[in-house]
């Protein structure tokens, strides 16, 4: 990992409803943890699916490719790529950078 | 379901009351804040819903005109709502567009088989959703004013077709009528057939003196006057006229739907028809001097009932011994008089005490080789 920012180029008619998504990516990362640590392999499923839904539909691809590991991490059980996964979510939420055009 | 979001409100600019609605149900509020705003920049009215079951709440209270859905809801999943969507048909017309993953062929054939009008794949991008969307619309907006036209089309041809039925049965048979258009056993699109018919004669008595001394356009007002009573006396008792010809007045009972009281009805008519008649008959021999009067006949029998005449002129018509027999009666009635067949009589006999009943006994009718007991009632 590098200290680079991440740059998200985002359709600036949807400028109004990013601070909330990205408030929601928050939350998100948050109960990935929660459940990353409960071992609840069906929330981590939902919220990965969730992430691969919504995330490129934004323009945040890499929220939507974070969240297909995740999902499939949680299908596989594969708890090791899951702690991966979300430690790499939660650098990419800190150091995301938002450009509107 | 939740409200319109802020934003997705302020960006649709308030859409007018007319505005196309559209329901979408995702459990993502990011998603769905995503697609009102998208919907909304279009001037669609945007409603929400978060779960299976408060979508089908909405769209039972208010039916969209068109619905995204989610294939994955908490509680009932989007598959099942489509399907329970088209399978009914006050929602089957609404188009549903499934919003599943790109690479989700499943959830496509899944789709397909519940009904689902079209895809939506996530990432969802903005010019695919309102293609999508806005085709729908077009086609659904098509089908609506195609089915209105028809809705219209079917009332006007309704309306004309009671208009002209009215002129012949009841006004409540022609509902009946009408009601039963369509299917396959409906009134006047049977062949000719024999069935048990009242028929009811009526003539007026004293008709030869008013042609002979009073004007033509006397004569024509006066036999408006004396058919409209008849008429009304016959309708109301929910009587079919199937011929009307110089003074006389030929109804049918028990057609062309089946009456369980034709003998009642066919009484409580005939003896309407000279009790609406009495007032005309007074004010006529005021004006004129003449003496009239409605003579009637009636026969219980079978008949056969039909639509006679060539590919150019048909007439719902009757015909059989009854009609002859009451025919033969009514010549024989005199003013205010209901003559009725033996057979018809036994039919009625519990409803004429009270009323004058004279057996005249067996009568020889011309036509008929053997005598006919005959009854008159009066008033």
């Amino acid at each position: 990992m590098n200290d680079a920012a991440y740059h998200v180029k985002v359709d600036k008619g949807l400028a109004d409803l990013i601070p909330t998504f990205m408030s929601n990516r928050k939350k998100e990362l948050e109960a990935l943890r929660a459940a990353l640590a409960a071992a609840d392999f069906e929330q981590l499923r939902q919220l990965g699916h969730r992430m691969r839904g919504v995330g490129n539909s934004y323009g945040f691809d890499r929220v939507s490719d974070i969240g297909r590991s995740i999902e499939e991490g949680a299908k596989s059980g594969d708890k090791a790529s899951l702690e991966q996964q979300i430690a790499h979510y939660g650098e990419y939420l800190s150091r995301v950078q938002i450009a509107y055009e | 379901m939740t409200a319109v979001t802020d934003l997705a409100a302020a960006a649709s600019r308030a859409p007018a009351q007319s505005a196309f609605r559209v329901l979408v149900v995702d459990d993502d509020p990011d998603m769905t804040r995503f697609l009102c705003l998208l919907l909304g920049n279009e001037g669609m009215a945007v409603e929400t819903a978060s779960d299976g079951e408060s979508a089908m709440r909405s769209i039972v209270a208010s039916p969209p005109e068109m619905v995204l859905l989610d294939v994955l809801l908490p509680g009932r999943g989007g598959f099942e709502i489509c399907a329970r969507l088209k399978s009914d048909p006050a929602t089957a017309l609404i188009p549903v567009i499934l919003i599943t993953a790109l690479e989700d062929r499943e959830s496509r054939v899944r789709g397909i088989k519940a009904g689902a009008d079209d895809f939506l794949s996530k990432p969802v991008r903005r010019e695919e959703l309102l293609a999508r969307v806005q085709t729908l619309r077009r086609l659904h907006e098509t089908r609506r004013e195609l089915e209105a036209r028809r809705l219209a089309a079917e009332v006007q041809r309704k309306e004309a077709i009671r208009k002209a039925f009215s002129r012949y049965v009841s006004p409540r048979l022609a509902e009946r009528i009408i009601g039963s258009l369509g299917s396959e056993d409906a009134p006047f699109r049977e062949p000719a057939q024999r069935t048990d018919v009242v028929v009811l004669f009526a003539d007026l008595r004293g008709f030869t003196s008013i042609t002979e001394s009073i004007e033509v356009h006397h004569v024509v007002h006066m036999l408006n006057e004396y058919f409209a009573v008849l008429t009304e006396a016959a309708y109301q008792h929910e009587g079919t006229i199937f011929n009307m010809a110089g003074d006389s007045l030929l109804v049918g009972f028990n057609v062309p739907l089946p009456q369980p009281d034709a003998a009642e009805r066919a009484l409580r008519a005939a003896i309407d028809m000279i009790a609406r008649f009495a007032p005309v008959a007074a004010a006529w021999r005021r004006r004129h001097g003449i003496a009239t009067g409605v003579g009637i006949g009636m026969c219980l029998g079978e008949a056969i009932i039909g639509n006679v005449g060539s590919p150019h002129y048909m007439s719902y018509t009757v015909v059989g011994d009854p009609v002859n027999t009451a025919a033969r009666l009514t010549a024989m009635a005199q003013a205010d008089e209901v003559l009725v067949s033996g057979t018809l009589f036994d039919a009625l006999r519990s409803l004429v005490s009270g009323r004058r009943v004279e057996p005249r006994g067996d009568v020889a009718l011309r036509g008929k080789s053997e005598p006919v007991p005959v009854y008159a009632i009066r008033l």
